[in-house]
């Protein structure tokens, strides 16, 4: 008895070593598949699942097939901590990409550097989660890029003089205003309204019939798509033709299909440019259609993104987390990515041109790029 | 103006949060039960109604009333299926059944409809009324008038019918009623019936009104029906709407200042907080 049982152990333990000799290169993912962030986590899956398709599909990594591991992290950080350390030991992946959150994305990172495992996050934008350590890496466009974006463009480009400014109360929301702010003011122009709002809030009315009081010309709203498509379509209700400037939480075609006819002539500060004609956007965009069943997102093609990031350095220097890292912070011209192209990665962050996007017709479209190295490189770098 | 309008956007809100609530304080009332699944059910009705429109029939009214036909079947299905057998427990039971019957239709309507939001193609077919002082959308004078006329209907079947005097006399002593000849297991049925139906009702017209069906629609519900009911002091209508109200107005007053970032969902159990303080049998309890 003891002996068959030892005998199956050992039969057991060969597979396995001959597994991680032979096998697949594993890259691991944490997606919040249940729970509120589920629409996100979902767009995040397949968008790495497509990234992951092609580069089997043209051959793998140096000829070894790319294998996802991934697991649902509700958004929460306990699950997300535990997530990481299965991936890292049981699964034995060569890099993580956080397809979630910022919080749970914070709790994993730890564990990963910790581990000496590098990690990309996706679209996660606290400022912590790169600060962790010299493995964490985040393709997702920061919030001081964003909002000083956002501000130039308010001032400068929409000529706006008196500016409301609604927060959505998360790290997202408030560092993203903070920054806008800042540049706005010290554009000349003058804020007439400023108020923050928790994550979640669905009913704007009070709020904005108090910001039409205020009679501004231009309003900064930050929010995830469902907000910002309550957020728009109240103000038009309510009678507000303002410009409504909003960043890349608005960007989903969910948004507009929320906010219909509401949505038109809102314009957002985001890194996807869905009119691009590079070829690996309009592959992207057709490819995520046909397997969610609903347009691209940001979220997914940031999932994509950071799966081609990490490819990139697995191909050219192996599995080795030092290598792995030097690779990432070595890119120059990256321009096979969707929210691309990547001129560099600086300070462990993707530099890339700021897109502006407007709704017309009821679809995102071109409005206006920044490539001004002022304005895309985060301050202090 | 800016107050009357303000005023308008405080009745609607307070209006369905009344709608929610008063559901559960009728099983509240009845059964003394904490039924947190409920919430379920008003995401439930938003979710048939929506599948109505998509697939059946574009009318609204006739997705309200399937919706309202379902949930109703619905609710009794959970006090028959599952309630009924809990009762004569620690009231512990019930409520963490209730909890996870909640969880469980949360995660099947991501499994059946998709974790995204959807947006609700309806028209409630109403005029915009614009007057010198508020603007009343159509969205906003079906859920007053809708909210109001279920609420006579509700009160009449309270205090004018059979049904009525039987769910009064279960919900002061349920084993004395059942002794007198009311048939109980009926009555509860029927109350489960109308309750869930009105909030399921109330998915229906927040759906409408935000545009928005999704499958955590019900989390906030669940927890701020029960500040609702508390303060309405536990089991009874008429404090509950009438809370629900109070509550929409001073979520609206508070959420219209510049310097007030305290969030709205918190505001309520801060009120919850002060009452149960000052006054544990709720603003309108009777008890």
């Amino acid at each position: 008895m003891w002996c068959k049982l030892g005998l199956a152990l050992l039969v057991i333990l060969a597979l396995g070593t001959f597994g991680i000799a032979e096998g697949n290169i594993k890259i691991g993912l944490f997606v919040p598949l249940t729970g509120f962030a589920a629409a996100d986590g979902h767009s995040a899956l397949v968008g790495a699942q497509i990234a992951v398709d092609l580069i089997n599909a043209a051959g793998g990594i140096n000829g070894r097939m790319v294998e996802l591991v991934y697991y649902d992290d509700a958004a929460r950080a306990d699950q997300a901590s535990a997530i990481a350390r299965k991936l890292i030991e049981q699964d034995q992946v060569v890099i993580g990409i956080s397809g979630s959150y910022s919080t749970p994305t914070r709790a994993a990172a730890a564990i990963f550097q910790q581990a000496g495992v590098p990690m990309i996050s996706a679209y996660a934008i606290h400022p912590s989660i790169i600060e962790t350590g010299h493995l964490i890496f985040r393709v997702g466009m920061g919030a001081p890029v964003e909002g000083i974006a956002g501000g130039h463009l308010a001032v400068e480009k929409l000529g706006a003089h008196r500016i409301a400014i609604l927060s959505m109360d998360n790290d997202f929301g408030v560092s993203l205003s903070e920054y806008f702010k800042q540049t706005v003011l010290g554009l000349g122009a003058e804020i007439v309204f400023e108020k923050r709002y928790s994550l979640g809030e669905s009913e704007f009315r009070e709020v904005l019939s108090s910001i039409r009081g205020a009679n501004p010309d231009l309003i900064w709203a930050t929010a995830y798509y469902a907000g910002a498509a309550n957020i728009v379509s109240q103000a038009r209700e309510l009678g507000i033709t303002a410009t409504i400037l909003g960043q890349e939480g608005y960007d989903s075609p969910k948004f507009i299909e929320l906010a219909g006819e509401a949505a038109e002539g809102v314009i957002i500060v985001t890194d996807l440019n869905r009119d691009s004609e590079r070829p690996v956007v309009q592959q992207f965009l057709a490819e995520f259609q046909a397997r969610a069943g609903i347009p691209a997102d940001m979220v997914g093609a940031s999932a994509f993104d950071a799966v081609k990031v990490a490819a990139y350095a697995l191909a050219q220097v192996g599995t080795d987390p030092e290598d792995i890292a030097a690779a990432i912070n070595g890119i120059r011209h990256m321009d096979d990515v969707v929210t691309g192209p990547f001129y560099a990665f600086l300070g462990r962050e993707a530099i890339r041109p700021v897109e502006v996007q407007i709704v017309q017709g009821g679809a995102f479209h071109f409005f206006h790029t920044y490539t001004d190295p002022t304005i895309i490189i985060p301050p202090g770098l | 103006m800016a107050v009357l309008q303000q005023l308008i956007f405080a009745l609607v809100l307070g209006a369905t949060y009344g709608l929610i609530a008063v559901g559960l304080t009728m099983v509240y009332g009845i059964l003394k039960i904490l039924h947190v699944a409920h919430a379920g059910i008003y995401a439930l009705g938003a979710y048939i109604a929506l599948s109505v429109l998509q697939h059946l029939t574009p009318n609204f009214w006739g997705a309200l009333a399937i919706a309202m036909l379902t949930t109703g079947l619905a609710g009794v299905l959970i006090y028959r299926g599952v309630y009924y057998y809990t009762l004569r427990r620690s009231r512990i039971v019930p409520l963490i059944v209730s909890i996870g019957i909640f969880t469980a239709m949360n995660e099947l309507f991501r499994l059946v409809a998709g974790p995204y939001q959807h947006s609700f193609p309806a028209k409630p077919g109403l005029p915009t009324l614009i007057t010198p002082y508020f603007v009343i959308t159509s969205k906003q004078l079906l859920i007053l008038i809708l909210t109001a006329a279920f609420l006579i209907a509700l009160y009449l079947i309270l205090n004018r019918t059979k049904v009525g005097l039987a769910w009064q006399a279960c919900s002061q002593d349920l084993e004395m009623a059942g002794a007198m000849g009311v048939n109980v297991d009926w009555a509860v049925a029927l109350n489960f019936f109308l309750g869930s139906a009105l909030a399921g009702a109330a998915g229906v017209l927040m759906a409408l009104y935000r545009n928005m069906v999704y499958p955590t629609m019900g989390h906030v519900v669940a927890y701020k029906a029960f500040v609702v009911v508390v303060l309405g002091g536990f089991g009874s209508v008429r404090g509950c709407i009438l809370a629900g109200l109070l509550l929409g107005v001073v979520e609206t007053f508070l959420g219209s200042l510049e310097w007030f970032e305290f969030p709205r969902d918190a505001i309520a159990f801060l009120v919850l907080i002060l009452v149960l303080m000052f006054r544990p049998k709720g603003l309108f309890g009777r008890l």
